[in-house]
């Protein structure tokens, strides 16, 4: 029998750390024993049977294989090099895609429970594409079974808000670069910008207009300059942006002012007619979040690196679909964990309250699952009103995070916390343990079909998720 | 009602800290409606959708900051407007400490406080075994109070401990004293050559605090184990680990174990430790039949006795004790000359908060040849006792605690219950117990007093007997003299110990 430990606690000085009834330490502070005071959150939320499972996951030596899985996940994730090498058409370049196939945010959902936002982008895109001339028959086309629907997600995409991608529609090409899963590619159409936009659910002209202008127009201008040009390295322009300002998710005015830099010169030597060049710029000067449709994929081949290490506890994928939730874990890569989409605790636009307000939408939580976005609020001192109001509230967030993630991004760093790595890698033990969900900044949307964006705020996924996914780790070790 | 469009020129403020004005705008009473945004299109449209609409929006650039408010009065409006100012001169204090306000837990105190050997636990049941487990995760011995563990959880627990040489103290342990440190419910003692192994809450409070305030002798460490621990389930698993540690500390002469109602086979094999340990042991095992004692293992009757024998063992004296009840000191205790004459219902009813305080008196009684009942369901705080006989009452027991504090924290159910006993005339002699020490009651007797007082005044006769033990010492908190004094000044039997109250109530009986 080991005595040594034993020994060396009766030795003393005690210092201990207390959980639950302060009045159980009182003696001991009394007798100037060090007492270092807990405050205690029922993990697993409190249900024995998923504690005991999750206890199991913590102890050695399954522990030790999980660590050492999520510590490859997160050196996969930080040596990818997703680089922008292109743009093209989804139906040519997206696997699996096709004229019949309408790919959406989110985990699967059928028509019948698709909410409001994403029927009215369905129709929007059907209408886009010539398959229907008004709304109606968009919506009969939709119902009809003729077109099939199918998560961005299964096809290496993704989409924000509403994430409706049709086969005409361009897309950036993005590719890993480096490390074991280079060559890799994901997948993203180019923002649309604010206002009345498909990815809202709108589908009136102006958004069809748009959307030809970006097929016609921008689409082959920005093919073009990215042919000229080559390569664009998208995580050293998420670097600088978190330098100044930006946390890439609902704030990307400096990563998109980056990419403007990057872009414009090429623009104006390869892009073509002085005239499409010259719109292409002025959209997207006008456009703060054009970026996120590169972050945003981004994100996604830093995640599909993680994809299918065994043991792996981390997740590789949040996504929402504006009904559902749905998480998917490294180690079980395609396996959603799914449950109800939440509402957004927010501020509004004029005119609008939570009453308009649908349910949580989008790939875009692709970021947070990265590391930042809400991860990195400290980074973006300016939106800081969505945590609460005060720059320390959003310092306390990141610190938060970093409670349920199982490393730092040291390229990804937050100046106002002494330029500390972004938290990164959202272990699903963590999570359970520590009672703390993952914070997502996300776009409100209206949840009629058609109106557009209302507000913004921040979310979080259903508790569901966690704990399927916590069952679902526990079968796969068992088995 | 009043409206307010207000045009700013090139007041850029960002649209997330504008969305956070109006809402604060909006929450001023008699404010119906409050915008406040840049002047972009998309914006104008919004204003235009909320009925706002004017001349002034006419030359608005993106640039320009545009108020519009809508109130009951124009008082309201100055009071949005002032609010609005206050809102953007902006500036709130930043403390600088990011992470305050930051609730600590239980891994991050574990990684930040390297130094850290023991994770106390007193989080509710159902909780109780994972924490355990984390704390054993990160190699930290662990002082477990909660109850409502089950056995499976603890075997595991204490199992895996013992692989790594950890000791988990419990479940519902409720004391230990460790490198002069009381956790839980621990009395205040002297250091000193005596070390304690014990499964019982009470029964070790009562013996380290004679073992210093009766023998004057002091404790090296008292290790609690849990309830269970020499249960044929658990195989006295941490009984053992402490016992080994204690006869491995120099600084421990002599060690004792206190332990209620051990397993007889777990009882043998603790015996072949405790044979093998090369210090000289006392035993009280309560419940049981005592066992012969051997050359260096003595097997005591009572706490007191096992007290006793400890301090000889720990003085080099020989183990003789006296018949006599030589620590009575001025009460003396002789039935005739307490019952002054007299004649006392031969009814006895004990109302203990300490648990293995009430099990060895109720043993002890049952070996006098008096019956007593210790019911199982709570009795009621009020109307006609509902038991029959000698009664021996733990009100600490679950069925008296669900949803509330321990009585040795919150005396309210135990005085109810001296009250409505006291006053029933079929009851002649009153026993309790009160134990000090830290996070008990911090001054029991007044309310005791109180108690037994109201009950004597219902009964409206003087033959009601009130006994009480102390358990505690003078370094304690509550002060032990004072206690003792208010007690007596009430003409409460201040007995020094539990096993003596008992005693001297049997004798009240005969």
């Amino acid at each position: 029998m080991d005595l040594s430990k034993g020994k060396q606690l009766i030795e003393g000085p005690l210092k201990l750390v207390g959980l639950g009834i302060e009045s159980i330490v009182e003696g001991a502070k009394a007798a100037g024993a060090n007492v270092v005071e807990v405050t205690f959150q029922p993990p697993a939320g409190g249900d024995a049977t998923r504690m005991r499972a999750l206890a199991k996951l913590f102890e050695p030596p399954l522990a030790e294989k999980i660590d050492a899985a999520n510590q490859i996940a997160l050196e996969r994730l930080l040596e990818s090099r997703p680089t922008l090498v292109g743009v093209g058409v989804a139906r040519e370049v997206i696997p699996g895609m096709s004229d019949d196939l309408i790919l959406h945010a989110g985990p699967p959902i059928t028509w019948e429970r698709m909410a409001g936002p994403l029927r009215g982008a369905i129709i929007g895109g059907l209408i886009y594409e010539g398959k229907a001339t008004t709304p109606e028959e968009a919506e009969a086309l939709a119902a009809s079974g003729k077109i099939r629907f199918d998560p961005c997600h299964h096809h290496h995409a993704v989409g924000p808000m509403a994430g409706v991608v049709t086969a005409s529609m361009p897309v950036w090409i993005v590719e890993d670069m480096a490390g074991a899963n280079a060559g890799n590619r994901t997948y993203c159409t180019l923002n649309e910008g604010l206002g009345k936009v498909l990815r809202f659910g709108a589908y009136n002209d102006e958004v069809v207009t748009r959307l030809k202008f970006i097929e016609r127009t921008l689409g082959p201008v920005l093919g073009r300059t990215m042919a000229g040009r080559g390569p664009i390295d998208l995580k050293m322009i998420m670097a600088q942006a978190l330098q100044m300002g930006d946390e890439g998710h609902n704030r990307n005015r400096a990563g998109t002012s980056l990419l403007f830099r990057e872009l414009a010169p090429a623009m104006v030597r390869f892009g073509g007619e002085a005239e499409d060049v010259a719109k292409c710029l002025d959209f997207i000067s006008k456009n703060d979040h054009f970026i996120l449709n590169l972050t945003m994929p981004m994100a996604k081949c830093m995640l599909m690196a993680t994809e299918g290490i065994a043991h792996a506890t981390v997740l590789s994928v949040m996504a929402r679909n504006g009904t559902d939730f749905g998480i998917q874990v490294a180690s079980m890569p395609g396996r959603w964990f799914t449950g109800p989409a939440q509402l957004i605790r927010g501020l509004y636009f004029p005119g609008f309250t939570d009453e308009h307000a649908n349910p949580d939408i989008g790939d875009s939580a692709i970021t947070e699952t990265a590391g930042f976005g809400a991860f990195c609020m400290a980074a973006a001192p300016a939106i800081v009103q969505f945590v609460g109001g005060t720059v320390n509230d959003a310092l306390k967030n990141s610190r938060q995070m970093g409670r349920i993630t199982v490393g730092k991004n040291s390229l990804f760093q937050i100046p106002a916390l002494g330029f500390e790595g972004s938290p990164t890698g959202i272990d699903v033990r963590l999570v359970e343990e520590k009672n703390q969900l993952p914070v997502i900044n996300t776009g409100i949307a209206h949840k009629a079909a058609g109106v557009g964006q209302v507000g913004a705020g921040l979310v979080s996924p259903p508790w569901e998720c966690f704990h399927q996914a916590l069952t679902a780790i526990v079968e796969q070790e068992n088995a | 009602m009043k409206e307010k469009l207000v045009v700013r020129k090139g007041a850029y403020h960002d649209s997330a800290f504008l969305m956070r004005v109006t809402r604060q705008l909006k929450g001023i009473s008699n404010i119906f409606d409050a915008v406040v945004v840049m002047g972009t299109p998309m914006n104008l449209e919004l204003l235009a959708a909320s009925n706002f609409m004017g001349e002034a929006l006419e030359s608005v650039t993106p640039m320009d900051m545009v108020v519009a408010l809508r109130g009951a009065s124009a008082d309201a409006i100055a009071v949005a407007e002032q609010e609005l100012e206050k809102l953007l001169q902006g500036g709130e204090q930043q403390t600088g400490d990011e992470s305050a306000g930051l609730p600590i837990d239980l891994t991050t105190a574990l990684t930040q406080n390297p130094d850290a050997q023991l994770v106390s636990v007193s989080v509710p049941g159902t909780y109780a075994a994972y924490v355990a487990s984390r704390a054993l995760d990160a190699d930290r011995h662990v002082f477990l109070f909660s109850d409502n563990v089950s056995v499976e959880d603890e075997l595991a627990l204490k199992t895996r401990a013992l692989e790594k040489g950890l000791f988990v103290m419990g479940p519902d342990c409720g004391t230990a004293i460790i490198a002069g440190v009381g956790l839980g419910f621990a009395n205040r003692v002297r250091q000193g050559r005596i070390g304690v192994v014990g499964a019982s809450g009470t029964g070790m409070q009562e013996l380290t605090s004679l073992i210093c305030e009766q023998e004057g002798e002091g404790i090296s460490q008292a290790i609690g184990t849990g309830g269970r621990d020499l249960s044929k389930a658990i195989g006295a698993r941490m009984t053992d680990l402490g016992l080994r540690v204690l006869a491995a500390d120099p600084g421990t002469d002599v060690i004792c174990v206190v332990a209620k109602h051990p397993a007889d086979e777990v009882a043998d094999r603790v015996h072949t430790i405790l044979e093998g340990l090369g210090k000289p042991v006392v035993v009280r095992y309560m419940g049981n039949a005592v066992r012969p004692s051997t050359s260096n293992v003595f097997y005591a009757s009572t706490i007191d006795e096992a007290a006793q024998a400890a301090a000889r063992l720990a003085r080099g004296e020989p183990l003789t004790f006296s018949k006599q009840c030589s620590g009575c000191g001025d009460a003396c205790f002789k039935a005739d000359k307490i019952k002054e004459g007299r004649v006392i219902p031969k009814r006895l009813i004990g109302l203990y908060s300490g648990g293995s305080l009430a099990y060895e008196a109720a043993l002890f009684l049952q070996q006098k040849g008096i019956a007593v009942h210790e019911p199982k369901v709570a009795m009621k705080s009020s109307g006609p006792i509902e038991f029959d006989g000698n009664l021996v009452i733990d009100t600490g027991e679950d069925f008296y605690t669900v949803g509330k504090p321990h009585p040795m924290v919150d005396q309210t159910v135990r005085c109810e219950l001296i009250e409505k006993v006291g006053a029933d005339k079929s009851v002649g002699v009153l026993l309790l117990d009160v134990v000090l020490g830290d996070g008990s009651h911090a001054d029991p007797a007044p309310e005791l007093v109180a108690a037994v007082n109201a009950a004597k005044a219902a009964r409206g006769s003087d033959d009601l007997l009130v006994l009480a033990s102390i358990t505690g010492t003078e370094l304690d908190p509550q002060d032990l003299s004072r206690q003792k004094a208010i007690l007596k000044a009430a003409g409460i039997l201040v007995a020094p110990t539990a096993s003596k109250a008992a005693r001297i109530a049997s004798e009240l009986l005969a």
